[in-house]
């Protein structure tokens, strides 16, 4: 409702400013209802400022690429989408994007652009997809029970045997407060914070390229042993169990909960929603120290034969100014300009710093099947996670998921 | 000899009475002005010719919808099932290579067996609870009316909101049943109910026989109440007991309303997809993945429509071969009218 009152207020807004300069242009944009915050700010704020205009459609997460095929079969697509990154190598191969590489390797900061983002949005050496909003996936902790249960609050876990023993001495509180949270049946959830675990310690899931299923490793073994022993011990809330991700972020934000894997976006949510949380921010370690995050966001995608390029570009470029980028930051997504997130980040909470560097140094997996192998919460992977924390057989669990993995890419498209 | 001066007496005066109700309960429209309105009008007006002509006029609009929104469709999911025709990008002809995938997609056919185990269990509980509901709402009494209104509520309740309530009850940490079980002291620890197959699927089963049995419940109601009176009266006074009584009159006389029962029952757990959604996400581990479910996942999330497509004509296919089988074992039993 909140989406659809900002959306129809910022409709009125570009109508009422489109009057005062009829010869603009005025190209459409579309995002995710995760960008419902700092979107319509950056798009208000480039409208005030420019000749041309951007309208902007706000679309349930759920619906945004059903709706923009649909779209783009009957010939309505918008100009330009804010698409969830891992999605960029599907959209590219089915030839729905235009090339923007000639664009893209003109820009001055290009090499300072986030490179996961730029990695993803790269297919077949041409580039169809520019970093726009950023998510990085981090540890976070809450202070207050660290303290209540004996334990340094300023100090967050650098490594599993730490995170597994801080767990316990918070679950120790007893009552309703449980020591650790992760969403154990979200498969999106899990691919953010839980395959950091593994590449901090070496691992992998994915070959780099995309082509191999990679689940069959030492370190993929030790992470769940981890996770595992946390439910053995009864550290987690058992709601976990059957948790799709409808609790990823709200299970740490009502207060009981010690350590939860979770992302950049909490910092913001924590901040406004729930001031009365005390807690901390650090990177997801490996097993014997070092850290790794999943960089995450929006790539910024542009509809195969639009006439509106210009605007798009010039919107693009005002996102990626110093001005576009403290917007971005302030209302909850990562600075995507490595050369300048210092300064768009420097009057906003210090807690966005660690969060800023995990997506600096952090990784995506490849895949042009991502949400068949990943996200889909009836995938492989989502299958796997649950049966590896929850059930008996993880070794069959892994081998399963492994060859389904390996099939699901085997059977795709290959253009 | 009673019993079988019984089964004579029945036969007619109970088959006079079903015979009318198709007609009530099945398209009042087109029925009704077809057959009684249109004719005798047209008859006036002109000749046999073009009182069939009319008789087309007046069913027109209903013709016009069913063709718009079914016919039409029906022939575009088959058009697109011979293509490979992705969400996105260029769609192009391939003959019958989806239904050629569909024969070794091993998942879409487990999902049936999933489909066609739900269906019986989901039948057989649904009917266990609407037929003694049935029985006991029939008849006039004290609060009949009250306790009608408290059975058929859930029906009216769509079966996504419902899903949604359900799952909020079965939650193991904020819902109703774990946690009131724990506070009762009758488990020690919070049981996820929702985490295993055998629990999951049989509160499933319990809300969907919340939710259905009511509907049911008036649909086999309306078949008892037409069944006349006299009958049970004779039967008791030739010494019948309520078993036989059952076994011999009100089965047989409800053959038609059990029929549509069964058939409307069968075919909404085939297609049954809301809960498993909702609730489950076909889970625990993709355990509860209906067919539906599985020609939603193949469609909208790995963007194969002319699959999806192709899925749905097989899914079909085999739907309306079920029917025919119900109608079939369910028809005027033979020398009857």
């Amino acid at each position: 409702m909140r989406n659809l009152i900002a959306k129809l207020a910022l409709t009125a807004a570009v109508l009422g400013s489109g009057l005062g300069a009829a010869a603009a242009d005025t190209a459409n944009i579309w995002v995710r209802a995760d960008g419902s915050n700092f979107m319509p700010r950056i798009v208000d704020a480039y409208n005030k400022a420019h000749k041309d205009q951007i309208k902007l459609d706000i679309i349930p997460n759920a619906e945004i690429i059903p709706k923009y095929g649909a779209a783009a079969a009957g010939g309505t697509a918008p100009d330009a989408l804010s698409l969830d990154l891992i999605y960029t190598p599907s959209f590219a191969a089915s030839g729905q994007l235009e090339d923007i590489t000639d664009w893209a390797k003109s820009l001055p900061y290009f090499a300072s652009l986030s490179p996961a983002h730029v990695k993803t949005g790269t297919y077949k050496d041409h580039i169809y997809g520019l970093p726009f909003s950023a998510d990085a996936s981090v540890l976070i902790w809450n202070k207050k029970l660290f303290k209540q249960a004996g334990l340094d609050p300023e100090k967050g876990p650098t490594n599993w045997a730490e995170i597994a023993a801080d767990a316990e001495k918070v679950n120790a509180l007893g009552g309703n407060i449980k020591g650790f949270y992760f969403s154990g049946n979200c498969g999106g959830c899990n691919i953010f914070t839980f395959t950091p675990l593994i590449w901090a310690s070496g691992g992998d899931i994915l070959s780099a390229d995309g082509s191999k299923a990679t689940l069959d490793s030492p370190q993929l073994r030790g992470a769940i042993d981890l996770y595992r022993s946390m439910v053995k011990k009864d550290l987690v809330p058992a709601g976990a169990q059957t948790d799709t991700g409808a609790n990823f972020f709200a299970a740490f934000a009502a207060g009981n909960i010690g350590i939860s894997p979770s992302g950049a976006f909490a910092i913001g949510a924590l901040n406004t929603q729930y001031p009365n949380i005390d807690y901390g921010v650090t990177f997801l370690p490996g097993k014997d120290g070092g850290w790794s995050s999943f960089a995450g966001g929006d790539n910024f995608v542009v509809t195969k034969g639009t006439k509106k390029l210009a605007v798009v570009k010039e919107f693009l470029d005002f996102a990626y100014s110093l001005e576009g980028q403290t917007i971005l930051a302030k209302y909850g997504s990562l600075p995507v300009r490595g050369d300048i997130a210092k300064d768009a980040l420097k009057d906003l909470d210090p807690r966005y710093q660690i969060a800023a560097e995990a997506m600096a140094k952090g990784k995506t997996p490849y895949s042009v099947v991502f949400n068949d192998l990943i996200n889909s919460a009836n995938g492989p992977w989502t299958q796997m996670i649950n049966e590896v924390f929850f059930g008996d057989d993880v070794d069959g669990a892994i081998a399963n998921a492994q060859e389904t993995m390996q099939s699901i890419i085997d059977q795709a498209p290959q253009k | 000899m009673p019993r079988i001066a019984l089964r004579n007496s029945v036969g007619n005066p109970g088959e006079g009475v079903l015979g009318q109700r198709p007609n009530s309960i099945g398209h009042p429209a087109m029925t009704t002005i077809a057959t009684t309105t249109a004719p005798p009008r047209a008859r006036r007006l002109v000749g046999a010719g073009r009182r069939q002509w009319i008789g087309l006029l007046y069913v027109a609009p209903a013709v016009a919808l069913v063709i718009v929104f079914f016919v039409i469709p029906l022939g575009m999911t088959a058009w697109m099932s011979l293509h490979n025709w992705p969400l996105m990008g260029e769609h192009f002809y391939i003959g019958f290579d989806n239904y050629v995938a569909i024969l070794r997609d091993t998942r879409f056919w487990n999902a049936l067996k999933f489909t066609g185990y739900y269906t019986v269990i989901v039948t057989i509980a649904i009917f266990a609870v609407a037929f003694p509901l049935a029985i006991f709402i029939e008849k006039p009494r004290p609060l009949t009316n009250l306790y009608r209104t408290f059975f058929f509520m859930p029906a009216v309740v769509g079966f996504a909101s419902a899903s949604l309530l359900w799952s909020w009850l079965l939650n193991v940490d904020s819902g109703l049943f774990s946690p009131a079980a724990y506070e009762l002291g009758l488990i020690d620890k919070k049981f996820n109910l929702l985490a295993t197959f055998q629990p999951a699927f049989w509160s499933i089963i319990a809300m969907v026989v919340w939710k259905v049995a009511g509907f049911t419940m008036i649909i086999l109601m309306t078949g008892l109440q037409s069944i006349p009176q006299d009958l049970q009266e004779a039967a008791v006074i030739d010494g019948a007991g309520p078993l036989a009584r059952f076994r011999a009159i009100t089965l047989p006389l409800m053959r038609r309303t059990l029929a549509l029962a069964l058939i409307l029952s069968v075919a909404g757990s085939i297609l049954a997809f809301d809960q498993f959604y909702i609730i489950l996400r076909g889970g625990p581990r993709n355990q509860t993945l209906t067919a539906v479910y599985w020609i939603f996942n193949q469609s909208f999330v790995s963007f194969k429509l002319g699959y999806g497509a192709a899925l749905s004509m097989v899914l079909l296919v085999i739907l309306v071969a079920l029917s025919l089988v119900q109608l079939w074992l369910l028809r005027k039993p033979e020398g009857v009218d």
